[in-house]
């Protein structure tokens, strides 16, 4: 049986890895590849590059290329000014294993299908920033800083087949300790989709929780996986009797 | 260990570099070409594929590669397909629209069986004796497709579960065909692609 996945999320901005609270404020921490390395030795499932700052230059290539170069064995998801069909097809021939796209739902969803075309449904995931108000779920525009309601428009592009999985980013919990509002989940109107949940989903307790619901496919943490040695190992300890891949070193063997 | 040099069929796929690198890290060299002389030089041949069936195909075709490959692996030079590149190496597949294949190994490409995807890590269940297999049962490995292999037991190496079970590895003789990212597997990953090279390579 397919296993639920622990997906790591290196944030990175102006080229830095950096820790995010709410989108709104960031503290640097250092070379995203090098982080994306660790994460790699230490057996994290996937890992989401999410380059926040992309939405007037495009995808950021140059990074995409570094840590393609680097041959790891982690699956690589990028994120981050995907405008068009064409650039999430060279996202893919830098070493990204899947793209997920944001501003494109928006600004040209007839791309999703071009793009479904080169690299099949799998490969496509929507991110989609929400929160709830009133219990109706609102999707957050970053570039203008305004919420709306999911449109026809998204909803039809997300049943159509076209896009794999959706990351629902609970942005305004994004940074926190424990936030993730599961409610998000439950108010998620394509019910067959499966889901990545991010933005607050780093206590076992509440990542158990997630990982437990049918359309959970995946738990993306944050910083939290990459300060601690072995964090994805032991963050996974604490998921025992889930159907979660074994944790162990992934990397080189190392010999005394 | 011999250090052998494979050669990647370079014909538009996405993500090449995940798997030069990959075989970088197991020792061995790579060339990534389109060029038939330059493929000819490798011990072994290794399709790729990120992609729709269609588009892949097309692009073979248009490149002349589809040719080259068929007749490579009729001379019984090694070739290992990994992804939608396993997926090109049977008779056709219906994703988008019925595309025929390369035709090296019996079988079709259709939809999943009762999932719409089969994305993230699973366990391999060997399904014969393949000694190429043999240490990779009950590893999990990096699993990313919407579409599935349906081929004729005899041709099948391992299977892996998601609601039906799915054709994982096929062999015939000196081709095989990963429908997982062995590259992108981690450990279990390496260790399968070194053992399929050992055994492939003469």
């Amino acid at each position: 049986m397919i296993m639920k996945r622990l997906a790591a999320v290196i944030t990175v901005r102006r080229g830095i890895a950096v820790q995010s609270f709410g989108y709104a404020r960031h503290l640097p921490i250092g070379d995203p590849a090098v982080i994306a390395q660790t994460l790699d030795r230490w057996g994290a499932d996937e890992i989401i590059l999410n380059c926040i700052d992309r939405q007037q230059a495009g995808p950021d290539y140059a990074l995409l290329d570094r840590i393609g170069r680097l041959g790891l064995a982690t699956p690589i998801i990028y994120a981050g000014g995907i405008r068009s069909h064409a650039e999430g097809v060279q996202a893919v021939k830098l070493g990204a294993d899947r793209v997920a796209v944001d501003a494109l739902l928006r600004d040209a969803p007839g791309e999703i299908h071009a793009l479904s075309e080169s690299l099949g449904a799998q490969g496509i995931i929507a991110a989609l920033p929400l929160r709830l108000a009133d219990g109706k779920l609102l999707w957050r525009d970053y570039r203008r800083q305004t919420d709306s309601p999911l449109g026809e428009t998204l909803l039809q592009t997300l049943a159509a087949g076209r896009i794999s999985e959706a990351l629902l980013i609970d942005w305004q919990n994004e940074g926190s300790l424990g936030g993730f509002d599961a409610d998000i989940i439950a108010a998620f109107p394509i019910s067959d989709m499966p889901i990545i949940a991010f933005g607050g989903a780093n206590e076992p307790a509440l990542m158990r929780r997630l990982l437990g619901l049918p359309n959970v496919a995946a738990v993306a943490v944050g910083n939290q996986l990459s300060w601690q040695e072995h964090a994805v190992q032991g963050l996974k300890s604490r998921l025992s009797g889930l159907p979660v891949r074994h944790a162990r070193f992934a990397g080189p063997e190392v010999r005394a | 260990m011999t250090r052998r040099t494979i050669g990647i069929v370079d014909y538009g796929a996405g993500n090449l570099s995940s798997v030069q690198h990959a075989f970088h890290m197991l020792g061995h060299r790579c060339r990534i070409s389109g060029d038939a002389q330059v493929l000819d030089a490798c011990d072994m041949l290794l399709l790729p594929g990120v992609g729709a069936f269609p588009k892949a195909m097309e692009n073979l075709i248009a490149s002349g590669l589809d040719r080259y490959v068929v007749d490579a692996a009729r001379q019984d030079r090694p070739l290992l397909g990994i992804c939608l590149g396993m997926q090109l190496l049977v008779d056709s597949s219906s994703e988008y629209r019925l595309t025929a294949g390369l035709g090296l190994i019996p079988g079709t490409v259709q939809p999943i069986a009762g999932a719409r995807w089969h994305i993230g890590w699973n366990r391999l269940e060997t399904v014969s004796d393949d000694a190429l297999f043999r240490a990779s049962d009950r590893e999990s490995f990096y699993f990313n497709h919407s579409y599935a292999l349906d081929v004729p037991p005899a041709y099948q190496a391992a299977i892996a579960r998601n609601d039906a079970p799915l054709v994982a590895a096929i062999r015939r003789d000196n081709v095989v065909g990963l429908q997982f990212h062995a590259e992108k597997s981690q450990a279990a990953g390496r260790a399968l692609l070194a053992a399929i090279i050992e055994g492939l390579c003469p």
